[in-house]
């Protein structure tokens, strides 16, 4: 076991490290970051569209008309189904920071570049026609959404890239004298710009020519629905989470570093699973953001919650209570820092065992629960990580006992794990505190 | 004494930041202490005399002392233990030496 922490801390950590201070994968966290409090804005709407009781959708039509959900959803559309447009913008603004150029310009350069990469037309089938007909003069608001997503993170780093080495360059035009020097920077200062739109413009000529026709087709076959595929998988969702964990072992923020990568994935599933909502289809997908953040995280990552019920009710040693009393209520809004350095879990064998176990456990247990039909799947309502257990399960499943009935589930699976080791630690503890005392 | 903390997402740290507040002023110290998340640091490190980073962001580190060097901020990770039982009196002790340094 000694060995193991070794291994982590000589092995892993620097690696870590690395995939977390590495620019790009920063920008992508950071930038994603803003598309946040508008989905959480946007998903107030969304509960409160289909709120789960029969008489609801009656009530809200009498009171209000036949089309009340079609205009209480008008929020969720503005959004929900702009979040790759935003957090393009936020990925450019956050890598021109590191690069140190213009965030503001880089972004808009990167909104600009992101557009022209997405067609100007939709298909539409209009009622009794056999074929869809092409409709221009428009957006379709489905790629500046979730199915965008990737598109845009692709094209705010790459656009950001040709951004800042053209000024990096340090290109001058010579212009012949007489003319003022502001008006020679002027003219140099539209030249990043004008070189990223086009390059992207080259681009979307060329994948015209192609089968895909669109450079949202190519990465939506080639990556995104790949990618979506793996993270949806029983299998994905353990080993992201054992990469949180073992990050968290050596006392790294790993759902920060693992976030940058599983982010846009987790965040497209959520979305999945709201436009089926809204469609009152099945929903696709079992693991979304609020799968991880709600159900396996309850208290914080380790899904500690269970452990800091057990030192507040059932610690003999000092430190354990003393313990208790500080974790137990950050630990209702899943902020476990004083767990994890202060008992500590970090580099300790005997804590890292249920620490890597529990949370794993129960991504078992609530992927079972989902494909059965025993709980609802989360419906795409982006509440925030810091929603405390059981309030967190019935809002992010749309309001549905159930929800919060998967988390009390959850919450005994991660006590019975973690019972046993916090008895032997708390004893270790006690035995200490007695000899110390003598 | 103006003392800048930060983590992830500023919320753990933001735990530190009342216990600090309540040393400080058992101390009679007058000090300004704030937590913000990790991308909002240098929107912040021109008001601050040292900066603290929690541990589980060790990782921005050498980025974040860098930043710290070019303004002449003193920059370090808060120990893990102290950090973990929200030991403000020994923290705050910390970021004094590390001004005074």
């Amino acid at each position: 076991m000694a060995k193991f922490t070794q291994m982590l801390e000589e092995k892993v950590m620097p690696v870590a490290g690395k995939i977390a201070g590495q620019k790009h994968l920063q920008a992508l966290r950071d930038g994603l970051i803003l598309t946040m409090p508008l989905i959480i804005v946007g998903s107030i709407f969304l509960i409160l569209g289909f709120i789960p009781i029969d008489s609801y959708p009656q009530f809200m039509a009498d009171t209000f008309g036949a089309d009340w959900l079609t205009k209480l959803l008008y929020p969720v559309n503005a959004t929900f189904d702009i979040m790759a447009l935003i957090a393009g913008f936020g990925i450019a603004y956050r890598l021109a920071e590191h690069y140190k150029v213009d965030p503001l310009n880089a972004g808009a350069v990167s909104v600009a570049a992101f557009i022209l990469s997405t067609p100007y037309f939709t298909l539409f089938t209009p009622e009794g026609a056999d074929a869809a007909i092409q409709v221009g003069g428009v957006l379709p608001m489905a790629f500046l959404g979730s199915k965008g997503l990737f598109v845009a993170i692709i094209i705010a780093l790459f656009s950001t890239e040709i951004y800042r080495w053209v000024i990096q360059k340090n290109i001058v035009i010579k212009m012949p004298d007489g003319v003022p020097p502001s008006v020679s920077k002027s003219f140099v200062a539209l030249f990043p710009a004008f070189l990223v739109i086009l390059v992207v413009w080259v681009i979307r000529l060329l994948i015209e020519k192609t089968s895909f026709e669109t450079l949202h087709n190519v990465v939506g076959k080639l990556l995104q629905e790949p990618l979506g595929a793996l993270g949806g998988t029983l299998v994905g969702g353990l080993i992201a989470v054992l990469l949180i964990q073992l990050l968290w072992s050596t006392g790294l923020h790993g759902a920060s570093i693992v976030g940058g990568v599983m982010g846009p994935i987790w965040l497209a599933a959520t979305d999945a699973n709201r436009l089926a909502l809204q469609a009152g289809k099945e929903m696709p997908e079992v693991i979304t953001q609020q799968f991880i953040d709600i159900f396996i995280y309850m208290g914080g990552s380790g899904a500690t919650f269970a452990f800091a019920i057990m030192m507040l009710l059932f610690a003999r040693s000092q430190h354990a209570k003393q313990l208790g009393r500080l974790s137990i209520g950050p630990g209702i809004f899943n902020i476990n820092e004083p767990i994890t350095f202060g008992a500590p879990v970090v580099m300790n064998p005997l804590l890292l065992m249920p620490f890597i176990l529990a949370p794993l456990a129960l991504v078992v247990t609530t992927y079972i629960g989902m494909t059965t039909g025993f709980a609802p799947k989360t419906s795409g309502i982006a509440i925030p990580w810091t929603t405390p257990p059981i309030i967190g399960g019935y809002l992010a499943t749309g309001g549905n006992w159930r929800g919060a009935a998967m988390q009390l589930i959850n919450l005994a699976v991660s006590f019975a794990i973690y019972y046993p080791f916090f008895k032997m630690w708390d004893k270790q503890n006690y035995e200490t505190e007695k000899s110390a005392a003598n | 004494m103006n003392i800048l903390l930060c983590c992830a997402a500023g919320m753990s740290t933001s735990l530190l930041v009342t216990k600090m507040e309540a040393a400080a002023k058992l101390e009679g110290i007058e000090a300004k202490i704030w937590a913000v998340s990790a991308n909002e640091v240098k929107n912040h490190l021109d008001d601050a005399d040292v900066l603290l980073v929690g541990p589980q962001v060790r990782y921005l580190l050498p980025q974040l002392k860098k930043t710290g060097e070019e303004k002449g901020i003193p920059v370090d990770a808060i120990n893990p233990v102290h950090y973990g039982m929200c030991n403000g009196a020994e923290v705050l002790k910390f970021a004094k030496n590390l001004i005074g340094s």
